[in-house]
């Protein structure tokens, strides 16, 4: 059970001495309870409080990072089971995989997707993490060879797949000095990837069939002095890894069972079912996954999905404030004001967009709050709109000064129509019926 | 004159001995359910005269079965009556109508049955029941007597003829034994069960006209054992009949049941629509306006008994619009007067604050502030389209019923523009708002066995419990234990429930029996235990949309309390936001609370910590906020010099500060025992 | 947190479509609910089962998905066939027919809604879902004439919402239907609805919820994790949440995404946009998922037997 914030402050020194950085030690107890602080930094602390600290403070599932430099990403340091609990913390790694038979070609062109290609989503840029490298052929030279392919054409994590301890070694040659998650350690070869792994100073996946085995294997490499591990349960169905990856979840955050405190790894390249298995593994605690190099139509789905899943259920996906084009509006089209949560955004567009509505959206900054929210919490008021009507320059974009209100705003219209002077409608509340308001009162509207 | 109690005996006897006469098949068409009285009643498929004595005779010789079974052998007999009759209605037919029953658009049911004295009344009840939803059932010669008088009948004009005769009437019961049977799940023979339906949902009545038999008064008499109350409109005494006027009948049978129609519209020439509500009308725009200083005025809502509330009326004593000046202010009461079995007295201020929002929905009126503070304006556009003070009475009349079709039976509305009347009127007002102010003000936890939940915040905060006492209103600082209590009363199944305090555990740290099961249930076994007058240990959990949050400084002693619109940072080190961060989302946190404004002046504010000695920091706009009313709170448990004690961003932006502020000024707290 | 977490409660159980057996005329009656664990976990049912799946058609295509309406082509013309087509053809467990054309205000024809209804009853030998009304005005009207037409075959009739539930409570208890309660993604509306229609009569075992699913991108995670709450509550304890899940992310193949994918890909790309909500919506609990487009329904069905199978070689069943 982790410690509440003032169970450790009863541990601190009470100096409030700010060498921790932070201005008091209760400030300094409440980071080290939310996992967002090292007892380490601590000078007064004595080694056995430190230890306790540090054992009921430690992330339930310990942070592993594939990869260097700028596309380099870390799993982990997941706490809930639910998302709806907390949030989910570091979106899952997916990889391409190619074959060390393929041609250079064939290898260099799915490299180059992996380091160019990329979605524009929702004010993020979803793409593609890394490279996974496996050595179908047995041969440590075309392992090599296919691994340098890879590094001469860009920088970005990658995974080493390959079963025999003399591969391994010649992908590492290339490569291992960059972070690659070795793939993997089994009960056969466990030493010897566990001293490669331990060489470089790389993240090392082990491979065993269940929790139970795994928890044997995870402990093994763990005491041969591997500290990035990650699970690889080998399930043979979708079913079986679900079972698994739910009982290592929780055996993790429970703190039962620390051996399996450590990101999973899913291999989705099943036949038929790469989707399936690939969403499986974004719903459900996978931190690694590899895939074949899949047809865009059906990888942005897989990414958006993942974007979906591991946004903050608290922190709602904000859009940048400003001003938007529906459609193509020119000046006298109608002007809707709406909030910056992503959601009441896209809703609102999607049925303008169906009814083929040119329009202009002002986005206002709330936070992300939904209208209502912002209306009740004071975030969406009469000057925060004026500012932001002067900030975006509206007027010169629409050629009017009409402004319409979600219905949820109802209550502040008359202080908007004084503080900004423009004429102000209230539209409807649900987005359902907007379109049919603007058909109704826009042509009627004064400026409209 | 007709002695039902005589009648009742005789009737039954004769009854019985025409039971005993009975023979032949009995059968009615086109049903799944025999003769549905006996079957609902004993389970017993009477196909023929034994199988009827059978079922007569398990249900205790009710007058019901033996009626059913006699006109049954009638029927057989005589075949059945020639159009517009329908006889016995067949299981199709009453799927339909029970459909429509449970779907709204029929919201009762009602027989007619004998023989009217007037023709004009009858006709004039079988209107109000149409207009009114109602389907209504006709025996016996109430049916030509009503054709005479012009007013069809049949099914499609919802008053079915059943027969020429008033034991017709039977039929009204195998119908509501049907509907129990189809809709209900009442299983044949469960004779409880059938009556806990009856009475629960049929919303039934039947109005009874003079000239029926002892044995029709026999059957019309039973039907009170389904629950169905019996109006006679002229020529019987004694029994459990409820005598009425002709013209009352039908009023009274619905509020007996309880039939409430719905309104929807409001007939007013002013649209009337929440996109309003914050509309104001400028000095320029204005026809009159009312109140803000300049003139008299006022808004008063009472709760009466229901006599003296009649639905619907709305009065306007003193001058109307056209008598008006333009551009003036002129004075004004606005008296609303409710009615309702579900009514509290408690209530009146929260649905006086309504008055408020209803009348900014109209979209030529404007409302602000509360009581005789109010301030009132109505537009020159408004005014051109034909609205006047009767109207905006009117609106005020409706929205109460639309809104609170449950609790409030009958609404009146009076406004007075005369200005003698409204100075009067006004006197007794402020009595009233004083009186309801001592009672608010001394309301105590200890005064009520029941809080109230607030789960609204569980859509952000999964396993997040807000708990609304008297003292303690949600963290929100939206929701008072008043407010949360009407709105269980308008919404049972709403976000607000009520929590049976239960065995105290600790009376200081306010821990009770019934809250903390309550709050394991809420909050999917996630928090098992909650102090309501408390932080240190097991305090309530935090959503997200408090107001202050209250956090525990050890190093002093005390807590300080910080808002959340002052954004700055705090001695603890953490601004607001950070705070919330941290300890918001539905957990627990020991040592920190989110709390709302008004806790800070409730008694029991740190109870469990050694109260108000305890608050040594918090933000100058909110100790300026506050100001006055923690003055006076301050004085009352004998610290008056606290006030200035306290501790803000500029005496002490820093903890180091703070401990030298604390000592200088001599605060108590860290004097006191320490918290941690 | 033990290994398994300890379950006080169980999803309830609805049976769907009824047999000649059970004085209806479909082939199969589908037995949904039941579970007493996570989705697809080992304590969930004594064998794996997945999901069913309902294919959704329409009787007025105007505003249906275009790329549905190219797959299908002459079929969106005739109801009776379409329906047909989605149990012979595309294989779907269920189908759900969309009233759409009372979306059309001025002509509310409910014989003309009967009798398609019955047509696509004597097309397909399949449970059915009948979507009534999208006009509140016609509610009355439209249930009344949809229960009776299909009396004694046990329907799931939609839907039901909480300030319209009256008409769809009344039509399954006068005709012997069930309902799909819909709440706007929010775990404690859907509770209050459920309140509601039991308060008006309709038994726990009529009720299925809808927690309302957006498109993948559109927020779907918010019916992601509502879908996960109600189950997790259900298990513990709260019976008022306690019904099988529905879920069909009705917006999927117009988003825009799908709209302006390259002609060659767009196919392909409503296919996976579809697969996206809906599979992770068997993941979430879902009972039934429904989909629009015809091909979803294989590709949906094979990886919701992987899910539901623990070892290779063990087929899963639908329903039952």
């Amino acid at each position: 059970m982790a410690l509440k914030a003032l169970d450790i402050y009863k541990l601190l020194p009470k100096k409030n001495c700010k060498e921790c950085g932070f201005p008091t030690c209760l400030t300094f107890a409440m980071k080290l309870a939310s996992g967002k602080a090292d007892a380490e930094t601590c000078p007064y602390l004595d080694e056995a409080t430190k230890q306790l600290l540090k054992g009921a403070t430690r992330p339930p599932i310990l942070r592993v990072k594939i990869g260097v430099g700028e596309r380099s990403f870390a799993v982990g340091e997941e706490i809930v089971l639910f998302r709806h609990d907390k949030s989910f913390v570091h979106p899952p790694g997916i990889l391409f995989l190619v074959s060390d038979r393929q041609t250079t070609d064939e290898i260099r062109r799915v490299a180059t997707r992996v380091k160019d290609e990329v979605f524009p989503r929702v004010g993020e840029l979803l793409r593609v993490n890394g490279i996974a490298i496996r050595n179908d052929s047995g041969s440590p030279e075309a392992f090599g060879k296919a691994v340098r392919v890879v590094e001469e054409t860009a920088e970005f994590p990658e995974m080493l797949i390959a079963g025999s301890p003399a591969s391994m070694e010649a992908a590492l040659a290339e490569c291992g000095n960059y972070r690659p998650l070795i793939h993997a350690a089994t009960a056969e070869n466990h030493g010897a990837m566990c001293s490669l792994a331990k060489r470089y100073g790389a993240p090392l996946a082990v491979r065993a069939r269940g929790a139970d085995a795994l928890r044997n294997l995870a402990g093994t490499c763990a005491a041969a002095g591997v500290q990035d591990l990650v699970l690889d349960p080998f399930p043979e169905t979708l079913g079986e890894f679900l079972i698994t990856s739910t009982l290592i979840r929780r055996l993790a955050l429970a703190r039962s069972a620390p051996e399996l405190g450590y990101p999973v790894y899913l291999d989705a390249t099943a036949p038929g079912l790469e989707e399936a298995a690939l969403s499986l593994g974004i719903l459900k605690y996978a931190a690694v996954m590899v895939t074949t190099p899949r047809n865009p139509a059906s990888l942005l789905p897989s990414l958006t999905l993942r974007q979906n899943i591991y946004t903050d259920p608290q922190k709602p996906i904000q859009m940048t404030p400003g001003i938007y084009r529906v459609g193509n509006p020119t000046r006298g089209d109608p002007l809707l004001l709406t909030v910056n949560f992503s959601l009441t955004y896209f809703t609102l567009l999607g049925y303008l967009e169906s009814s083929r509505i040119s329009c202009f959206l002002l986005l206002v900054d709330t936070e992300g709050f939904s209208v209502l929210t912002a209306v009740a919490s004071g975030k969406l008021n009469e000057n925060m709109i004026r500012d932001s009507l002067q900030r975006f320059g509206v007027e010169a974009e629409t050629g009017h000064r009409t402004l319409v209100l979600p219905g949820y705003a109802a209550p502040l219209s008359g202080r908007v129509e004084e503080a900004t002077g423009w004429k102000v409608l209230v539209g409807p509340r649900d987005a359902a019926e907007v379109p049919e308001f603007l058909e109704q009162s826009w042509k009627k509207a004064p400026g409209g | 004159m007709t002695d039902i109690g005589i009648a009742v005996r005789n009737g039954r006897e004769e009854l019985a001995r025409g039971m005993r006469a009975l023979s032949g098949t009995l059968q009615h068409p086109e049903t799944a359910y025999h003769l549905p009285i006996a079957f609902a009643l004993t389970g017993i498929a009477v196909h023929d005269a034994d199988g009827a004595r059978e079922a007569y005779g398990k249900a205790g010789s009710h007058p019901l079965v033996a009626s059913e079974c006699l006109r049954a052998a009638r029927i057989a007999v005589q075949g059945p009556e020639p159009s517009p009759y329908t006889g016995f209605v067949p299981d199709t037919v009453i799927r339909k109508l029970g459909y429509s029953l449970v779907d709204g658009s029929i919201l009762g049911l009602a027989l007619l049955t004998g023989t009217p004295d007037s023709p004009d009344a009858a006709a004039a009840i079988a209107r109000e029941l149409q207009e009114k939803y109602m389907l209504t059932f006709l025996a016996g010669s109430v049916v030509p007597v009503l054709q005479k008088a012009g007013v069809k009948v049949g099914l499609d004009y919802r008053l079915v003829p059943l027969g020429s005769t008033p034991d017709a009437g039977v039929h009204f019961a195998d119908i509501l034994t049907r509907v129990a049977m189809m809709f209900g799940g009442v299983a044949p023979g469960d004779a409880g069960r059938l009556v806990a339906y009856a009475k629960e949902r049929a919303r039934a009545f039947v109005v009874v006209f003079p000239g029926l038999s002892e044995t029709e008064v026999a059957l019309t008499d039973s039907l009170r054992d389904l629950g169905i109350p019996i109006l006679a409109a002229g020529g019987y005494g004694g029994g459990d009949w409820i005598a009425v006027a002709a013209g009352q009948a039908v009023t009274r049978g619905m509020e007996l049941r309880q039939i409430r129609v719905k309104v929807t519209a409001i007939p007013i020439p002013m649209a009337c629509s929440p996109a309003f509500e914050g509309k104001s009308i400028r000095k320029e725009e204005m026809h009159v306006e009312f109140g803000g200083g300049r003139s008299p005025a006022f808004e008063l809502l009472r709760m009466k008994p229901a006599a003296e509330v009649k639905d619907g009326l709305v009065r306007v004593i003193g001058p109307e619009i056209g008598e008006m000046q333009p551009g003036t202010a002129v004075p004004l009461g606005i008296l609303v007067d409710v009615a309702g079995a579900r009514m509290r007295k408690d209530f009146e201020p929260v649905l006086e604050r309504r008055i408020h929002n209803f009348v900014n929905y109209g979209e030529g009126s404007w409302h602000v502030a509360q009581r005789n503070l109010i301030w009132v304006r109505l537009s020159r556009d408004a005014i051109a389209r034909g609205l006047r003070m009767e109207h905006l009475g009117k609106l005020i009349q409706a929205k109460f019923r639309i809104d609170f079709p449950d609790l409030l039976d009958a609404v009146q509305v009076t406004l007075l523009t005369d200005r003698e009347k409204v100075l009067a009127a006004e006197k007794e007002a402020e009595a009233v708002y004083a009186e309801r102010d001592q009672r608010v003000l001394g309301m105590k936890d200890e005064d009520v066995d029941t809080f109230y939940s607030c789960i609204l915040c569980q859509t952000f905060a999964p396993n997040h419990v807000c708990i609304i006492t008297p003292q303690r209103p949600a963290l929100c600082g939206a929701i008072s234990w008043l407010d949360g209590k009407i709105a269980c009363e308008i919404a049972p199944a709403g976000a607000n429930q009520p929590v049976a305090r239960g065995r105290v555990i600790d009376a200081l740290r306010g821990e009770f029996e019934g809250v903390n099961e309550f709050v394991r249930k809420a909050s999917h076994g996630e928090v098992s235990r909650c102090a309501l007058y408390g932080i240190m240990e097991y305090p309530m959990t935090c959503c997200g949309c408090f107001e202050c949050v209250a956090a525990v400084l050890p190093d002093v002693n005390g807590f300080m309390v910080v808002n959340r619109e002052y954004t700055g940072d705090t001695p603890m080190g953490m601004t607001f936001s950070t705070l919330a961060g941290t300890i918001g989302g539905g957990a627990q946190t020991p040592g920190f609370a989110g709390i709302s404004k008004g806790y800070i002046l409730s008694e029991r504010f740190l109870q469990a910590e050694g109260g108000s000695r305890r608050l040594v920091w918090m933000p100058r706009i909110l100790r300026e906020e506050l100001g006055d009313r923690l003055r006076a709170r301050l004085a009352a448990i004998g610290i008056p010099d606290l006030f200035d004690q306290i501790a803000d961003e500029e005496t002490a932006p820093t903890l180091e500060q703070l401990v030298e502020f604390l000592a200088r000024v001599g605060h108590p707290a860290p004097g006191m025992s320490p918290l941690v | 947190m033990a290994e398994q977490e300890e379950w006080t409660g169980t999803i309830g159980r609805v049976l769907l479509g009824a047999t000649r057996g059970d004085g209806g005329t479909r082939s199969v009656q589908y037995c949904i609910g039941g579970s007493r664990d996570l989705p697809f976990l080992p304590g969930e049912a004594p064998c794996g089962k997945r999901p069913l799946i309902a294919l959704e058609i329409c009787d007025d295509p105007v505003l249906w998905p275009p790329v549905v309406r190219e797959q299908v082509g002459d079929l969106a013309g005739d109801t009776a066939a379409w329906a047909r087509e989605a149990e012979k053809t595309y294989g779907a467990d269920l189908v759900r027919l969309h009233l759409t054309s009372t979306h059309r205000r001025q002509t509310p024809d409910p014989d003309g809604m009967k009798k398609t209804v019955e047509s696509v009853l004597a097309a397909t030998t399949l449970p059915l879902i009948i979507e009534g009304s999208s006009d509140p005005a016609l509610d009355s009207e439209v249930f009344q004439r949809c229960g009776e037409a299909g009396a004694g075959e046990r329907l799931l009739l939609g839907t039901a919402e909480a300030d319209r539930y009256r008409s769809i409570a009344a039509a399954a208890l006068a005709y012997g239907h069930a309902v799909i309660a819909q709440s706007p993604i929010d775990i404690n509306l859907a509770k209050q609805l459920n309140i509601l229609l039991r308060e008006i009569g309709v038994p726990v075992d009529r009720i299925v919820i809808d927690p309302y699913t957006g498109a993948l991108g559109y927020g779907f995670e918010y019916s992601y994790s509502v879908m996960e709450r109600i189950r997790y509550a259900a298990l513990k304890g709260d019976t008022d949440l306690a019904m099988p899940v529905i879920s069909a992310a009705p917006d999927s193949l117009t988003v825009r995404e799908v709209r302006d994918a390259a002609p060659a890909d767009r196919q392909e790309r409503a296919l996976s946009w579809e697969f996206h909500a809906a599979f992770p919506a068997a993941v979430a609990g879902a009972d039934i998922v429904c989909v629009r487009h015809p091909l979803s329904v294989k590709r949906l069905r094979d990886a919701c037997s992987a899910l539901a199978a623990r070892q290779k070689g063990t087929p899963a069943q639908g329903g039952g």
